[in-house]
Parts: structure tokens; C-alpha cells; sequence
């Protein structure tokens, strides 16, 4: 139970998505102009990661790691299929984003219709192939450990993406540099609150 | 032609998956020797390092990989010992007819993923002639510091027997006490990961305690005096088929 | 051919500074330019070809699944690069870890497949798809030679600032830790930004 908090509260503030291994920066970006829409993003993006990650998981344990077919044939322990993890996937996520899409598309039209081009984007999402790819490096050693993983990184990415919506709304009264307008101080700024996210890093749990 | 109808869609989809999988199989199949030779030699250059050999290959840049190979099968015989059923890895480091190392081979759980590593005893089986650890995935600056050679120098010459007891390595938050023997400093600032090191020794040197007493009792018997490789003959099946598969057992777990 | 399609990419519709594509990835590996180089070569290689491959297979792809294909012949290219780094430049391969496969979700291949591939001839489409791809790299190497040079004070592992200057041998000079702590790489390219704004006008946002 405590390396589940742990990893829990790790992902969200010491391994964040965004501000540690700037994943999932392009919808990021281009979205995070209003802290609605950023909201229903970030929720989306929790949503799929706790979708995804376990399915992947499951077939990562139970198919793609080496001697993982063992459970069907013993002649099987010798095959190693993980070349083939990334193809694998990055089509698990791709129709899962797929059905997400059709979801929200069905019962909620308005969010729908302000996510606009977006939520076909959270396919190619990094933050969303990072998880899994991060679950396969850290070899999590249970269902538990990679579905609060997943749980974990959302929050964090979701959080990262709505404080940083809010902080650009604000920055429309801001007398910033011509040249450094529009992305320039994003960046900046997106670079000042991963320093700030980087007080967690003693964490201790 | 038509490429909405359903027919077309499937045809094309199947036959894009299966050219797909041909090539990667390929791919796959072609470099594996590559790949592993790769992986071999990491570990082996990991266990050279703990007995300090092989260590200048970092500046080698023509044949690393070559070298790594020849000072391996120089010096390095790979075994495994039978304890309690179970058959655990051991590699015999020969320097010359005097000097004899053996190496343990360790693996953990750090803070983030794995870590490993190996522990080299000397002839003694109790004082440390040298460590290597290696990670997959800690902190950088913080646990990651483990694999620095600042903090496995530390190990060199500590002891893991107290008297007769096993007492192992402590890694020690805020400093190791001054002429301690058990003991070394835990990085600050990565205590989890040091602890997590300190419990690898600890479990890991732990399951080959059986044997070092059966070596020791063979050592005071003055047998390994006599000859030096038939006295460990017997705890140890010293062929090259099991080798092989010990060497790829430590990579697998790796 | 327009010398556009391989001048513009690098410059002034870069994909990261001015289109905002592919930077998720790969600013992680920034810390270096060894890795910096063979990310960079690695995604220009990726983009290339997927560029190359799709255009080529563009009136024959059924509509319903096009991004489907464009995501399986993507992600077939990476774990090439991902197969052949292992096999022959393993140390390399170790620190990229998983930002090899994070190559797949690069905005900038998707974005070129969809903008350009799908609408020109294969050769014009491979020429875009190397520009896009170096200019790409361009960024990230520029920025992993400042990172590397600040922070350990070395470019591609050769020591650049004189062991001398260190205040551990007596000198006067520290390594700037900041710049190995990933939200310097951000920094610096905001900071990139409002350079190549200020001599290029016209791109500058309200």
C-alpha cells in the first residue's frame, strides 16, 4: 500500500509528465489558452492514461515480454516479442482515444464542440504512449502499481496544463517583449513552474 | 478504384499488418546477436570493473568490445554454486595463482526501478576488494550516484563478517562512524535508494553464506593451499555448459 | 524544385520555434549532445522516410483508416532506429531510453504526413521530411550544445572550460547546475524564440 501512495504522489509532483520529461507538450500548447478547455483536456488525458495503461499492461506481462508466452506452451519461453511493444501500443491507444472520442461525442456535445480537433490529437498524445513506455522501463511489478501510475501522471499532467491555462489568461495584461509574445514566454514560463515543481524532488515517502 | 468499400479497407489493412510484421521479424531476428553480444558485454565489463580490471576500455576506442572479451576469458570463470536447490551464479576472478576474488552477483529494487551490481570478496571471503552497482532509472545527482566510483570506492576493504557473523554492509545516513568496518556513507539525499542498496547486499551476499562457511572450513583444513582449484571442485559444478547458462541467467534478471 | 521546400523548415517555418510541433519528446535529452546528435539524426531519418512511404501510398490509403496506417508505418520506422541503435550504438540507446519510442508520437512526422506527404509526389515529400526533420534537429542540438558546454562544461564529452578555472582545483568557476535540470531546455528555447523574433518581424504574435 505505501509504494502505491508513493508512486502516486511521485508521479504527480516529482515525475511530472510536463514539467520533468516535457510529454504531451504540443496539445499542451496549442489548448492551454483557456482554463475550460484545459480542464476538459486534462480530464480526458487522466481518462485515456487509466484506460490504456493497464491494457497494456496486461499485454506487456502477459505477451509481449520475453518468455511471456510461456503461459501458453512452455515451447513458447524462448520467444521475445517486445520489438514489437511500440507498434502494439501505439494501436491500443489510437483506438482507445478512438472510443473515447465516440463517448464524448455522444453524451457530451458542448465539451465536444469546445475540444474541437483536439481529442484526436490526444492519440498521438506523448503523454499518453510516455505512460506506457515509462511502465515498461520502470517494470512495475503489478495491475495496482501501473493502473496508480497512470492515475498519478494524469492528475499531474491535467494539473500542469489548467495551472498553466490560468496563468496565461492572466498574462493577457501582461507587457511582455514584443518578439517574446505568444510562445516564447510560455515556454519561459512552463520553464520557471518546472523549477518550481523541482521543490518536490527531496520528497521522502 | 473505390478505396471506402469495406472489402478494400480490410484487404489493405491486412496486408499493410502482415508486411509490417514481416519486416520487423526481420529486423528483429537479424540484429539480435548484435543486441546481446551488446548486453554481454555490459555485464561483463560490470563484474571486471569490480575486481578492477578492464577499467581504461572507456578510453579505448577501437575495439572495446574485443578487449572486454579478451581480459573477460583471461581472468574470469564464470560457475554456479547448488544451495538449498537452488543454483546461484558466482564468477572466480584469477589475477594470478595468488590472488583469487569472488564475485557475487547482486540485483534489487531501487526508488524508481532496478538496480544491481557486484560485490567482489576476496580470499578471505570477508573483506571487500571492490563493488560496482549500476541502475536503470535513479535520480541523476541523488541515487543515481551509486554508480559513481566515489561512492563504490567506499567499499573497498570493508569487511561482511563480524567474528562469525554475517553482519554485511550498513549504508549509513549522515555518515558511516569513523574506522567502522561495516559500514559506509549513504549518498545525501538518495536515502531510499541507499537503502534499498544496503538490503540488495545484504539479501543478495545472504544466500551464498552456506557456501563461503563450506569454503572457509575447506581453507582452514589447508586444503586450497594444496591446489587451488580442485579444493572448491566440490560445491562448485565448474563446467562450461553450466557457465553458460549461469552468465545468461544474470542478464535475463537483469 | 522550389528551394523553399528544404530552405523554409529550417529557418522560418522551423517546426519547433515557429510551428510548435515535436517539442514533447525529446528536449529530455538535451542534457548531452551525443544523445542531442543521434535523437536529432534519428528523427530526421523517421520523418524522411514516413514522408516517403506515405506519399507513395497515397492513393491507395482507404480514408477511414489513414491515420491507423500513418501510425503503424511510423511506428515500423522507429523500431527499426530502436533495433539498429541497440544492436550497434548500445550506450547511446541506454541513455535515450524511452524517447526512441516517444519518436512515434513527434508531432512534427504526424504533421508533415498530414500537411505535405499526402499531397506530393515522393520525392519533394522525402526533401520535406529530411528539412522538417533537420530543423528539428537543429534546435535541439544548438540547445544541447549550450546545456552540455554550461552545465559540465564539456561539448561532446571533450572538457571545453579549462580544468584550471574549477574552484576544486582552485579557480574561480562552477558548473551551472541549473542547466542540467530539465526546465532549463524550455528556458532556453523561449529564449531562442525571442532572438529569432527579434530579427524576424513578421513573426511576431499580437
Amino acid at each position: 500500500m505505501q509504494d502505491l501512495i508513493s508512486i502516486f504522489v511521485k508521479s504527480i509532483f516529482v515525475e511530472n509528465m510536463v514539467f520533468a520529461y516535457f510529454l504531451g507538450m504540443c496539445s499542451f500548447l496549442a489548448v492551454s489558452k483557456s482554463v475550460k478547455t484545459a480542464t476538459g483536456l486534462g480530464i480526458a488525458v487522466i481518462f485515456v492514461l487509466v484506460v490504456t495503461l493497464p491494457v497494456n499492461y496486461i499485454l506487456y506481462e502477459y505477451v509481449l515480454k520475453p518468455g511471456a508466452l510461456a503461459w501458453l506452451d512452455p515451447s513458447y519461453a524462448n520467444l521475445d516479442l517486445s520489438f514489437l511493444s511500440f507498434i502494439i501500443f501505439i494501436a491500443v491507444v489510437a483506438s482507445i482515444t478512438q472510443l473515447v472520442e465516440m463517448i464524448v461525442e455522444k453524451f457530451t456535445p458542448g465539451l465536444y464542440s469546445s475540444l474541437g480537433i483536439f481529442l484526436p490529437l490526444i492519440a498521438v498524445n506523448c503523454a499518453i504512449l510516455g505512460g506506457s513506455l515509462f511502465m515498461q522501463e520502470r517494470g512495475y511489478e503489478t495491475l495496482a502499481q501501473a493502473t496508480t501510475y497512470a492515475l498519478g501522471s494524469g492528475i499531474g499532467w491535467a494539473l500542469a496544463i489548467i495551472s498553466l491555462a490560468a496563468i496565461r489568461e492572466k498574462l493577457k495584461y501582461s507587457n511582455v517583449p514584443k518578439p517574446l509574445r505568444g510562445l516564447g514566454i510560455t515556454f519561459i514560463m512552463v520553464g520557471l513552474m518546472g523549477l518550481a515543481f523541482m521543490s518536490f524532488m527531496g520528497i521522502k515517502l | 478504384m473505390d478505396t471506402n468499400k469495406n472489402l478494400y479497407t480490410i484487404i489493405y489493412s491486412t496486408v499493410l499488418v502482415v508486411l509490417v510484421a514481416v519486416i520487423l521479424a526481420m529486423a528483429a531476428y537479424l540484429l539480435k546477436d548484435a543486441q546481446q553480444r551488446n548486453i554481454s558485454i555490459e555485464t561483463k565489463q560490470l563484474v571486471l570493473r569490480a575486481v578492477h580490471l578492464g577499467e581504461d576500455a572507456t578510453q579505448l576506442e577501437a575495439d572495446k568490445a574485443g578487449y572486454i572479451e579478451g581480459e573477460y576469458a583471461k581472468y574470469i570463470t564464470d560457475t554456479t554454486i547448488s544451495e538449498g536447490g537452488e543454483s546461484l551464479p558466482l564468477y572466480i576472478c584469477r589475477i594470478d595463482s595468488v590472488q583469487k576474488y569472488y564475485i557475487v552477483p547482486l540485483h534489487g529494487a531501487g526508488l524508481w526501478g532496478p538496480i544491481w551490481g557486484y560485490i567482489a570478496l576476496k580470499g578471505d571471503i570477508n573483506t571487500v576488494y571492490g563493488a560496482v552497482f549500476d541502475h536503470k532509472g535513479e535520480t541523476p545527482g541523488l541515487g543515481a550516484e551509486i554508480a559513481t566510483p566515489q561512492f563504490q570506492a567506499q567499499f573497498a576493504d570493508k569487511q561482511i563478517f563480524d567474528g562469525d557473523n554475517f553482519v554485511s554492509i550498513g549504508v549509513i545516513k549522515g555518515g558511516a562512524e569513523k574506522g567502522n568496518t561495516h559500514q559506509v556513507d549513504a549518498i545525501s539525499g538518495g536515502t531510499i535508494t541507499s537503502k534499498a542498496l544496503e538490503s540488495m547486499v545484504k539479501t543478495c551476499v545472504g544466500k551464498y553464506l552456506e557456501f563461503f562457511k563450506s569454503l572457509k572450513e575447506d581453507a582452514s583444513q589447508k586444503l586450497l593451499l594444496q591446489s587451488d582449484s580442485s579444493a572448491i571442485a566440490s560445491p562448485i559444478t565448474d563446467s562450461t555448459a553450466v557457465s553458460a547458462t549461469a552468465a545468461e541467467e544474470v542478464t535475463s534478471k537483469k | 524544385m522550389d528551394k523553399k521546400i528544404y530552405i523554409d523548415p529550417l529557418f522560418r517555418k522551423n517546426p519547433v520555434t515557429v510551428l510548435v510541433l515535436g517539442i514533447c519528446s525529446s528536449l529530455a535529452v538535451t542534457v548531452k549532445v551525443e544523445p542531442a546528435l543521434v535523437m536529432a539524426l534519428s528523427v530526421t531519418i523517421v520523418t524522411g522516410f514516413a514522408n516517403l512511404i506515405m506519399s507513395l501510398l497515397r492513393n491507395t490509403i482507404p480514408n477511414r483508416i489513414r491515420i491507423i496506417v500513418q501510425l503503424v508505418v511510423v511506428a515500423m520506422l522507429v523500431i527499426l532506429v530502436d533495433q539498429i541503435l541497440k544492436a550497434y550504438s548500445y550506450e547511446v540507446s541506454k541513455q535515450l531510453s524511452v524517447f526512441v519510442g516517444l519518436i512515434i508520437t513527434n508531432c512534427i512526422i504526424m504533421g508533415r504526413i498530414e500537411a505535405f506527404a499526402l499531397g506530393n509526389k515522393p520525392f519533394p515529400s522525402l526533401i520535406d521530411g529530411l528539412a522538417n526533420g533537420a530543423g528539428y534537429g537543429m534546435i535541439l542540438v544548438i540547445i544541447s550544445v549550450l546545456r552540455e558546454l554550461f552545465g559540465s562544461g564539456t561539448i561532446y564529452g571533450f572538457q571545453i572550460i579549462p580544468l584550471s578555472w574549477y574552484a576544486k582545483n582552485g579557480g574561480f568557476y562552477y558548473n551551472n547546475g541549473l542547466m542540467i535540470l530539465p526546465p532549463m531546455a524550455l528556458i532556453l528555447i523561449g529564449l531562442f524564440i525571442w532572438v529569432q523574433r527579434s530579427f524576424d518581424k513578421d513573426l511576431q504574435e499580437k
